[in-house]
């Protein structure tokens, strides 16, 4: 069994964060935790957890209470989901997720599955069944923050990614290697701590995994019942045996703790080292997801200036957050036009764009999908999101939190740390400027198309 | 106050002052990348184009015979040579053979033809007659893919698809990405966004991020007046006619005029299922065709991209010789497949099909699909198309 780490090592990367005279809980902290890990957050929720301090707050997100939660909320959700899944319309199931990231009280939970749809990208576009894909989906929320066997066990046994990965065709005598290579490669190990026989002999042990009207089935006639040896000297039987093998693997936890720090973490603002030692964790807490999120997110690294404002924001984050913090969320938009803006800037739900997933960050900033974000705030600011178009109401925004909303440099700089956290004299001036030479706008709203196409909108 | 800000277009950054960080100014007079790479554009003919009615084999005694209420009149087809001739609605593409930019390849397909649309799209879009199962890697999707393990720093080796549809399983590779494009404003800014160097300089100084975020707004805002300007230039003398198909090959245009890094294109231009009454629609659709081939090409050829261009056009399957009881015609084998640029060797390529040399009722197979792709793979893209393809094919002669 592997030692839980020590306390020295601990303090050295993941030492809790604790505010002080001389380093507070500020906005600016309370707004970088918001935007990381959950859509960001409205001006009372951001005076509430400022309030709160550090560890209440993150309590708060980690109990799925992060927003008050709307009556009828789960049961509203999940009929539109299975009016979507019914349904032949990619675009619905596709509003129906976007509907629960901006309405669920659980905006952590969203975020985390939306980090595990692009971990283990399973398309439509060859799955072709919208019931299968909201399936895997509710898996991915369900196990969001589990120890990993369960979210890994309960996605492989779905027909979604069997169908994806053609387990079908894997049968004795006759192998596809393609879920095996994937099981190692993306889900556990890691590319380097396998080899192709070890993929050839997992491939051995996947067969018979098959899906029967639909669902999960275990087709014994075309299972290969023979000894397998994988990672070198381990026997294997069949599935459940391999995962179990694959868990209990060092470069597992590797894995794992390198997907949470790309997620959570900032560029540039963690080392090799920080990831050793999550993982580390991880391995003496059976995987466990939640606990790893709880570690990182209570840090003194997360909320450590190089970690600010330093991670590239996926489209969907961008959207979202936008959405909520403005409080133009009741009623909603038209999620179903969301889903589409969300395809122009290169995040298409349901088609992740191979099995990799999406590739994160600096990626996300290409010529065509960053006209698609300006184009986006254009349309925000201009009412086009709802099926009835009108535009925002800033000034009542404004005013219900007794900004002076005649003053542009005052609104700016409180629709600014609103969003970002911060309100940079430079760009606050630069805004107000740029404003005042839009026609087609309200002062306020261009003042707020402009703010949502500065490059500070993107970073978080 | 206002002297110490600076206010600039991304299209007119020449105005730079030294007041502005070095890395700015570097990024501002950074020009569009413009490569001698080769470029292939796609398009699928869906639904399964009636490759008699399209290269018409007017001189075999099977042609009429078989075609009673669809058979073309002889006068009104565009003759090739003394046995072959397009389509009536097909002179853009007759236009096209004569200056020596359309090659027509005939009877393509593969062994063993599949009259399931699904599945017979599946064998074309994989590149694999084999598989039975839906497609995981496509041919072009691995060979983007192949294009980038060529070239570790090629940060963009990603395909673009042009069209409502689903992204094409041709298109999916392990490591490329595709994007997706439907309409001409997704290329063009909405309202007018410039860069504010002052305030973005003042943040590009914190970190080599803020600088890349930067940049990159800069390079998007510049790309989308780029396409602006070039679709007001151009608009006046480029005549593209008014179908989708046309629309997006326009856009492809746009895209390769404003300096994007996508080597390859895709489209599709449905409707090829012609069961009942086919005549007008499969007229409809082969003018549509070779109008949008031709206008793009016409297009390209204004500019130096007209070298570097290369279309493609296929479909699933042919259609059966006989017509059926519906004035149209069901499932068939094999078709011909359109190359066009400026590249290619013009004129009819492989053999006829004979109408009087059947197996069981349809076309003969004289050329295997994947010989047209192995050449395109290796030939044009400059590509290994062996590993691709998993075997190697024979080349066919379309590139001089």
């Amino acid at each position: 069994m592997p030692q839980p780490p020590t306390s020295q090592a601990r303090d050295r990367y993941w030492q809790p964060f604790e505010a002080s005279a001389s380093d507070p809980w500020t906005i600016e902290r309370v707004v970088h935790l918001h935007r990381r890990v959950g859509f960001a957050a409205t001006w009372s929720e951001i005076q509430r957890d400022l309030k709160a301090g550090c560890d209440a707050s993150i309590a708060r997100l980690l109990a799925g209470e992060m927003r008050p939660r709307t009556h009828g909320f789960d049961e509203l959700a999940s009929a539109i989901g299975d009016v979507a899944a019914g349904s032949a319309s990619t675009g619905r199931l596709k509003a129906w997720w976007l509907y629960r990231m901006l309405l669920s009280p659980d905006p952590l939970r969203e975020r985390l599955s939306l980090m595990w749809h692009s971990h283990f990208a399973t398309s439509n576009l060859k799955v072709k069944n919208l019931a299968l894909m909201r399936g895997q989906n509710e898996l991915l929320r369900q196990f969001a923050l589990s120890p990993y066997s369960n979210l890994l066990k309960a996605v492989i046994k779905h027909p979604a990614i069997l169908l994806w990965l053609d387990a079908d065709a894997n049968r004795k005598g006759n192998p596809n290697e393609n879920l095996a290579r994937e099981l190692m490669e993306l889900f556990t190990v890691g590319i380097g701590n396998y080899t192709e026989s070890d993929v050839k002999e997992a491939a051995r042990a996947l067969t018979g995994l098959s899906v029967v009207d639909g669902k999960y089935g275990f087709d014994v006639a075309h299972h290969d019942g023979g000894p397998k040896t994988v990672l070198s000297d381990a026997t294997v039987s069949d599935v459940d045996s391999l995962l179990d093998l694959l868990l209990d693997q060092k470069a597992t936890a590797h894995r794992l703790a390198s997907v949470l720090c790309e997620t959570l973490m900032g560029e540039s603002a963690y080392e090799a080292g920080a990831v050793r030692q999550l993982a580390e964790g991880l391995m003496a807490r059976d995987l466990d997801i939640g606990w790893a999120t709880e570690t990182v997110l209570k840090s003194r690294a997360f909320f450590a200036e190089k970690n600010l404002h330093c991670k590239v924001l996926n489209p969907i984050q961008f959207m979202i957050g936008a959405l909520h913090a403005l409080e133009l969320d009741s009623p909603p938009p038209s999620t179903l036009v969301l889903a589409r803006w969300a395809r122009r800037m290169g995040q298409d739900l349901f088609y992740p764009p191979n099995v990799g997933g999406w590739k994160e960050d600096r990626a996300w900033l290409g010529s065509r999908t960053l006209v698609a974000r300006a184009n986006f705030a254009t349309e925000l600011a201009r009412g086009q999101l709802s099926r009835d178009p009108h535009p925002p109401n800033c000034n009542q925004l404004l005013q219900r939190y007794e900004i002076d909303s005649h003053d542009p440099y005052e609104s700016t700089r409180w629709l600014a740390t609103l969003l970002w956290g911060h309100a940079p004299v430079a760009t606050v001036e630069s805004v107000v400027e740029h404003a005042r030479a839009s026609d087609r706008l309200s002062p306020l709203n261009a003042i707020l198309a402009e703010l949502l196409t500065r490059p500070e909108h993107i970073l978080a | 106050m206002h002297s110490r800000r600076r206010f600039l277009k991304t299209g007119s950054m020449v105005s730079l002052t030294s007041s502005v960080p070095a890395t700015l100014a570097r990024l501002a007079s950074a020009a569009p990348k413009q490569k001698d790479e080769r470029i292939l554009v796609v398009i699928e003919l869906g639904g399964g184009n009636d490759g008699i009615n399209t290269v018409v084999p007017f001189g075999n005694d099977g042609y009429a015979r078989s075609r009673i209420n669809l058979r073309l009149a002889e006068k009104e087809l565009h003759k090739l040579n003394n046995g072959v001739a397009l389509h009536p609605n097909m002179r853009p593409a007759k236009e096209l053979i004569d200056d020596g930019r359309l090659a027509i390849i005939q009877g393509v397909g593969y062994p063993q033809a599949d009259r399931s649309h699904f599945r017979s799209m599946n064998i074309w879009h994989s590149g694999n007659p084999e598989i039975k199962e839906e497609v995981t890697y496509g041919w072009l999707g691995r060979a983007l893919d192949q294009r980038k393990q060529n070239d570790r720093d090629r940060a963009n080796s990603s395909g673009v698809f042009v069209g409502e549809q689903q992204t094409p399983p041709a298109m999916l590779g392990r490591e490329s990405v595709v994007t997706a494009l439907s309409r001409a404003e997704d290329l063009e800014l909405l309202s007018q966004r410039v860069v504010d160097l002052q305030a973005a300089g003042a943040i590009a100084s914190q970190s080599s991020l803020n600088q890349f975020v930067v940049q990159q707004f800069s390079d998007a805002y510049a790309s989308a007046e780029r396409v602006q300007s070039t679709a007001k230039r151009r608009s006046t003398n480029v005549d593209y006619p008014a179908t989708k198909l046309a629309s997006n090959l326009k856009l492809v245009s746009q895209l390769l005029h404003s300096g994007t890094e996508s080597r390859v294109f895709y489209t599709i231009q449905d409707g090829y299922d012609t069961h009942f009454a086919q005549l007008l629609t499969h007229s409809r659709l082969l003018g549509e065709f070779s109008g949008a081939v031709k206008a793009f090409l016409d297009d390209l050829k204004r500019s130096e991209l007209a070298q570097r261009v290369v279309v493609l056009a296929f479909s699933e399957f042919g259609r059966r010789v006989k017509e059926n009881g519906t004035q149209g015609t069901d499932h068939g084998t094999s078709g011909p497949v359109f190359l066009a640029g400026e590249a290619v060797t013009a004129g009819l390529h492989g053999q006829t099909p004979d109408l009087c040399d059947l197996s069981d009722g349809d076309l003969k197979i004289h050329i295997d699909f994947r010989r047209i792709y192995a050449t395109l793979l290796d030939e044009w893209l400059g590509l290994d198309a062996t590993p691709l393809l998993l075997q190697s094919f024979e080349h066919l002669p379309l590139f001089a």
